[in-house]
């Protein structure tokens, strides 16, 4: 690289007389800049006059051959300083303000005058100097200037209060200057040297001053000042061997909504989140400073106090948490809820003993793992945000409990909640909590809402919610009525279901809360109710049951006698009410509770998408190439910069078949990765899909060495160092190659889908948009775009569940997930006749980006056959433009699209092999029945009777295989028997011993 | 060669399906305690303790062998997947035999849980990647349990060597089925027939869920001694150790590409050797044998393995009923892994409480008759295969 060279320009250095000014000088000077040596002769605190230290200067660069000269000016009087460079080389391009005093003393000591004096020689001489060489620079086109500043300013340092607030001005100075200049080429930046000089002899111990030379810090100086040099705006931290960039870092901070006062209450409890540097913008210019705030503009604040902040609460989910129970935890629920007073009489024994005939959940238990869930949050501290509120303040108002099937004896649970709603109830609010829970294969098992009422909380003038009165018990005699004694003890026995608030058990407790005595849990009483509707309306049979809401209206107290009266409202919904006896007060009121009119079955078990053991098990699809897959290393060795110093090493990969050459450099710099090259340290001859097998940890660099898959020349030591290659994360690499690709680097971007779409995956697609929008939560569960890229005929769709309630559109070029796939398979897939597992293993589809996301696309499973030919048949019905008529009804269309069968040519081929080989029958000696799959078809090789036959059908036989039709290709393709039957691609059933002789298929195509 | 080695103690629990058995603790402590009644001595008396588990923090064994007594004495933590029973075993034997301790206490228990076998650290170097780099190379890696896949694997490789039928390997499962229903401490005691069992769900052709041990809760004890510490007790004639050895993976396990190899073949071929020539006893002199029946297609495989019958007799040697009441051999009386239950760590204690049990005599309605010298198979993947004689006499 040629030196950087000043050749022609002039510079104004000032307070060049000594230190880093004269230090800039000398080196501009000696690059064949023109220096205007500005200095005063004063005193390091500005006192005196000479023009000795500048003259000095000048003669320096003299004798060393390069042009100077003086000016003894002050810096205020810039407009002298900048004549003088006119005066003397009619041209002013470089400024570097540099000259500087100090009036050092603490704030309480610190007078006027040193204020003053410092303002005027740092940011008004500063001003000076810069305005008047401004003109002729933007007239010019071309300006450097550099401003001085210092740590003191940014950083604050004590006893310097004065040049503190002097230097960051400059900082603020040059950062407008710099916009301002842009176009012009004018560019601007500042310094924050650290130097041995006089103004650091004062704060700085003298052996320290002498090893910071001015000239640590006058090449950068030099640089900003190059024509070469675009930055600007830049502010530097520089000196003592240390270059380095500052810029401002801002956490992403709290937005509140507007249109609601924000109270320093709000502030701090926001403070968190104000102060969390985990999340960080670099704002560089004021657009960016001000992007988050545009945003929030148009908000608006639904409102709220110091207890509930709505913004922030409504809508909050909570992360998942797991639990899980068995049937000790559901028979001490049911007895915690009264059940087996009589231990004889079976329909109680049922949900208590777990050899039970009939053992099963009382349903009502669903409430309970929901419930722990809130609870141990809240012992964790976990509370939504914007609730700040204790536990003393809420009671629990009504309960929702829903069941989608009939509860397993035990289960393994996932629970996500949310806060589904906020009312203003005037002087209370009431929170709605709605907790869904699935189970350990990710479906739906139960539902709660649980309403509390927060006291003292409401009046924000919010929506107060609906008022309808809901489950009214209806004036009439009751259809059933159960009456029960409650156990003195019930609370206690209750309790031990998770509910372990001493206001239950405590009697000092209770009666601080102004009760005479420990009061039952109102979700005992529930499950009392539950139980007495099961009795009376289900037949004893808690399968039917539904769902069940309650108001609780009133304390009970063990040891009173509950009564339940129930009502039928048409043929699945029973509304019913509890009293307490003795006091006669209606302790739960406006209930109901709903049966299934019949039981409903557990959903389909769903497989694992990847066995657990082996990294085999992660084998990702959508294959990367070498060159892919060279990328993800280039990723991997940026996003760990200290690898290059730690391995020493460079690699030379020469693939072959098909051949190409790189070079992956983890000696020099940071390490670098590129195409080609025809050396290294270390060199590694192998295979492109072995390398690409590698990358993607299916194979084992080790093994394929040992198996001279791989050769190392020159150091085969430093070949261990590849082992970072096994560290590379899948995902990561999965990321980087679906950039790739998106970015159209490794695949062809999908077609754009034609207007109409295709008819039979345009269907499918509009009973997925149908499903999404019967199933609103969806999107906020699985929070993933999917792009579907179909071929034959190509199109391209998008299923967005991740914004708002989700949407299916036609086109599109991005997703969290993409996925290539036939058409044909497609639609397969939706129709339930293929697997996606399955399409996967066999590499029919593809999946790229967030590979874990696909996983979310079980729900296509849930789909309901019947309500999807409804959807089906309404487009076609409608005209949609999507289903041309013409196309066949229901699903027959979606597998009518069958690719050609191959077993046809191979049966042929098989039945010319047999005439033509006489002595086949004889070797094999079995009838072998053939049945095929997909397309179907089926036939019978007799190797036993006469020369051999194959006929079509199915008959008798010794053994029978059975395989896909593609299997059968590849069988006659040459690929053997063996490998297939191992790899479960093949079924043999009967004698098996004729299978190794049927190598009758091999050659056939 | 060092002392003889006498087992004058055994004990187990019966054996739970996971949720419904004790803690790891309790069931370690009965089936210990069952061990030492049997023996009767104290526990006092026991000079160290080796425990073996699987699935649980380290120093679970402390915590067991703590309820019994603390006393002071070395205890050592045993893992070694399914041989894990049998690992603590041998280290129990070798202390007796080296003259190190008098006697010992070898203690196994695994509290499982539901469903398949599952790697439980994810973010390190699975152990068992080699086996799931070379069983992906031969025959892909599906969504079943890997176990399955493995030996299903090997099952798939044997059969289509020698044809064997599907019934052949239910057959294994159904005469387990019918041992285990005359075993109290067995998980199964239902008898199900092989269309039963050829019926019930494809984990991995040609294995059904009946052919696959259930994931199981249990402990299992032994209390080994010195010649000089029976007699002090005054034990006569107590069972003895004839033989036993461990083999770990040869080269034939990742070379071959054979998962008949990689399950454990030549593993448990060589150990099987070794026991022979150590004890200068064949396998015409076994009586009984407990072997390690996770699949029917390991039971399958080990018959040739440690020589009941010549390779690729097998089908023969089943259907001539060489492996149960009336043949040559008798295996698995107690119902094996597959009908007892396969709680790793305690199966090897299990297997030998069984023999130990059918050598003097007290294995009931179970009982090989003229049960003089018993043959012990425990294996684990990863891997480890420990075979143990016992005789009386």
């Amino acid at each position: 690289m040629s030196d950087l060279r000043f050749d022609n320009r002039v510079a104004i250095v000032t307070g060049a007389g000594n230190g880093l000014g004269r230090s800039h000088a000398l080196l501009l000077a000696s690059r064949g800049c023109k220096v205007v040596v500005n200095d005063l002769g004063g005193t390091a605190t500005g006192g005196g006059k000479s023009s000795a230290a500048a003259d000095k200067v000048v003669e320096e660069i003299k004798a060393a051959g390069g042009e100077a000269v003086a000016n003894y000016d002050s810096v205020e009087d810039g407009d002298k300083i900048v004549q003088t460079a006119l005066d003397t080389w009619k041209r002013i391009d470089i400024v570097v303000n540099n000259a500087g005093i100090l009036r050092d003393t603490s704030f309480k000591k610190l007078t006027p005058e040193d204020w003053e004096l410092i303002y005027r020689v740092h940011v008004n001489g500063a001003f000076k100097v810069t305005k008047a060489a401004w003109d002729h620079m933007l007239e010019a086109g071309y300006g450097r200037i550099v401003m001085t500043a210092s740590a003191a300013g940014i950083y604050g340092n004590f006893g310097q209060a004065n040049y503190a607030m002097a230097k960051l001005g400059l900082v603020g100075f040059a950062n407008t200057l710099a916009i301002e200049g842009l176009k012009k080429n004018v560019r601007v930046n500042t310094i924050a040297p650290i130097a041995g000089s006089r103004l650091t002899e004062t704060v700085l111990p003298k052996n320290i001053t002498d090893a910071l030379k001015p000239e640590y810090v006058s090449g950068l100086v030099a640089l900003l000042c190059h024509e070469g040099s675009e930055e600007t705006g830049g502010l530097f931290e520089v000196g003592g061997g240390l270059f380095a960039k500052l810029r401002w870092e801002r956490t992403e901070g709290k937005l509140f909504k507007l249109g609601r006062p924000i109270t320093p209450e709000q502030v701090k409890n926001n403070w968190k989140h104000i102060t969390d540097f985990s999340k960080v913008t670099h704002p560089t210019n004021i657009n960016e400073s001000m992007g988050p705030i545009l945003g929030n503009l148009e908000t608006k604040a639904q409102g709220g106090n110091e207890f509930i902040d709505v913004d922030t609460a409504l809508g909050y989910e909570f992360p998942p948490q797991k639990s899980q129970y068995d049937e000790k935890d559901l028979a001490l629920y049911a007895l915690g809820v009264g059940a087996g007073q009589n231990p004889t009489d079976d329909s109680e024994l049922q949900y208590v003993y777990e050899n039970a005939p009939s053992f099963r959940a009382l349903p009502s238990f669903a409430v309970v793992p929901a419930l722990a869930m809130v609870f141990d949050a809240a012992k964790r501290g976990e509370t939504a945000p914007g609730m700040n509120y204790g536990f003393d303040r809420i009671l629990h108002g009504e309960q929702y409990t829903e069941v989608l099937r009939p509860l397993p004896t035990s289960a393994k649970l996932t629970h996500k909640a949310k806060i589904k709603e906020i009312w203003d109830k005037g002087k209370g609010a009431v929170v709605v909590m709605a907790i869904k829970t699935t189970d350990e294969d990710g479906n739906e098992l139960f539902y709660n809402e649980l309403s509390t009422f927060v006291r003292g909380a409401g009046g924000w003038g919010g929506d107060r919610g609906p008022s309808a009165e809901l489950n009214v018990a209806p004036d009439r005699k009751p259809d059933a009525v159960v009456e029960e004694k409650i156990s003195e003890g019930q609370a206690l026995l209750y309790r031990l279901s998770g509910d372990i608030n001493p206001l239950h058990v405590d009697p000092g407790f209770a009666k601080a809360f102004g009760f005479e005595k420990p009061i039952l849990h109102g979700l005992c009483t529930f499950g009392f109710a539950t139980r007495h509707v099961i009795k009376s309306f289900s037949k004893n049979d808690p399968r039917f049951f539904k769902s069940i809401k309650v108001r609780f209206s009133e304390s009970v107290f063990p040891g009173e006698t509950l009564v339940t009266e129930m009502w039928k409202d048409g043929d699945q919904k029973i509304i019913f009410r509890c009293k307490v006896k003795e006091r006669d007060k209606v302790v739960i009121s406006n209930a109901a509770v709903e049966l299934y009119k019949e039981i409903p079955k557990a959903p389909e078990k769903k497989k694992p998408v990847a066995a657990a053991a082996g990294s085999a098990a992660a084998a990702p699809s959508g294959e990367p190439t070498s060159a892919e897959a060279f990328a993800v290393i280039k990723d991997y060795i940026e996003k760990n910069p200290g690898m290059a110093a730690e391995i020493g090493k460079t690699f030379l990969f020469r693939l072959s078949g098909p051949d190409s050459a790189w070079t992956v450099d983890l000696k020099n710099g940071k390490g670098s990765v590129t195409a080609g090259g025809d050396k290294g340290d270390c060199m590694l001859d192998l295979s492109d899909a072995d390398f690409c097998a590698m990358v993607a940890g299916k194979a084992d660099p080790m093994k394929l060495w040992t198996e001279k898959k791989l050769k190392i020349g020159g150091d085969v030591m430093a070949s261990q160092k590849l082992m970072f290659l096994k560290k590379i994360d899948p995902k990561q690499a999965a990321e980087v190659v679906a950039k790739m690709r998106n970015a159209g680097g490794g695949v062809p971007a999908p077609a754009a889908p034609a207007a109409s779409g295709e008819p039979t995956s345009g269907e499918a697609f509009a009973v997925i948009e149908d499903f999404i929008g019967k199933n609103p939560g969806m999107a906020g569960e699985i929070g993933k775009t999917f792009l579907f890229r179909l071929s034959s005929p190509d199109s391209a769709w998008t299923v967005d569940l991740k914004n708002g309630k989700g949407a299916v559109t036609a086109g599109g070029d991005k997703g969290d997930c993409v996925l290539d796939l036939s058409d044909a398979d497609f639609c397969a897939m939706v129709a339930g006749k293929a697997d996606p597992m399955k399409l996967w293993t066999e590499k029919k589809l593809k999946i790229g980006g967030d590979i874990m996301a696909s996983q979310k696309l079980m729900f296509l499973k849930k789909i309901d056959p019947k309500q999807a030919a409804e959807v089906v048949a309404k487009m076609r019905g409608a005209g949609a433009p999507a289903a041309p008529a013409g196309t066949g009804t229901g699903k027959g269309t979606v597998t009518g699209k069958t690719k050609p069968a191959q077993a046809p040519a191979i049966i042929k081929a098989l039945t010319e092999r047999i005439t033509k080989t006489p002595g086949l029958a004889k070797e094999v000696g079995a009838v072998v029945q053939v049945i095929v799959t997909d397309p179907d078809t089926s036939f019978v090789v007799d190797l036993k009777n006469g020369a051999g036959s194959v006929k079509e059908g199915t008959g008798a036989a010794d053994v029978t295989l059975k395989l896909s039709d593609d299997t059968l290709a590849a069988l006659a393709k040459g690929e053997a028997l063996r490998d297939h039957y191992q790899r479960g691609n093949i079924r043999i059933d009967g004698d098996a011993r004729v299978a190794p002789k049927l190598s009758i298929f091999k050659g056939l195509v | 060669m060092g002392r003889r080695v006498n087992v004058i103690g055994v004990g187990m629990t019966k054996f739970q399906k996971p949720g419904a058995s004790d803690e790891y603790n309790v069931m370690a402590v009965n089936a210990a305690k069952a061990a030492l009644a049997d023996a009767k001595i104290e526990y006092k008396e026991v000079q160290s303790a080796y425990v073996g588990y699987v699935y649980g923090d380290s120093t679970c064994g402390q915590r067991a062998v703590y309820e019994l007594g603390l006393t002071g004495i070395p205890v050592f933590n045993v893992n070694n997947n399914c041989s894990t029973g049998s690992s603590a075993l041998m280290l129990a034997k070798q202390a007796v035999e080296g003259g190190i301790v008098e006697c010992a206490l070898a203690l196994g228990f695994e509290k499982m849980e539901k469903g398949a076998l599952a790697s439980k650290f994810t973010d390190r170097t699975n152990p068992l990647e080699w086996f799931a780099g070379l069983m992906s190379n031969v025959q892909g890696f599906t969504a079943a349990p890997p176990a399955a896949q493995m030996f299903g694997g090997a099952g798939r490789e044997y059969r289509f060597k020698y044809g064997t039928k599907r019934e052949t390997f239910a057959k294994i499962a159904n005469k387990a089925r019918k041992h285990a229903s005359n075993n109290p401490y067995a998980l199964f005691n239902q008898v199900l027939s092989v269309e039963e069992i050829l019926a019930s769900d494809e984990v991995f052709d040609p294995l059904t869920r009946f052919q696959c041990c259930p994931p199981t809760c249990g402990a299992g004890a032994a209390i080994l001694c010195s010649d000089e510490f029976a007699k002090k007790h005054g034990i006569t004639k107590p069972v003895y150790i004839a033989a036993q050895a461990m083999t770990t993976d040869f080269d034939s396990s990742f070379k071959e590409e054979s998962m008949m190899k990689m399950v454990g073949y030549d593993m448990a071929k060589a150990c099987a050797k070794k026991v022979y020539d150590e004890a200068g006893l064949g396998p015409k002199d076994v009586q009984v044998v407990e072997l390690h029946d996770c699949f029917t297609a390991n039971e399958l495989l080990t018959y040739e393995a440690i020589g009941l019958c010549p390779e690729g007799g097998a089908e023969k040697f089943i259907e001539d009923g060489d492996n149960t009441y009336g043949g040559k051999w008798v295996t698995n009386p107690s119902g094996g892994l597959l009908s007892k239950g396969h709680p790793l760590g305690a199966t090897g204690l299990a297997q030998c409480t069984e023999l130990v049990w059918q050598l003097r005599g007290q294995a009931d309605k179970r009982q090989v008759p003229n049960a003089k010298v018993a043959l012990q198979h425990n294996l684990g993947l990863g891997g480890a295969c420990v075979m143990t004689m016992y005789r009386a006499d």
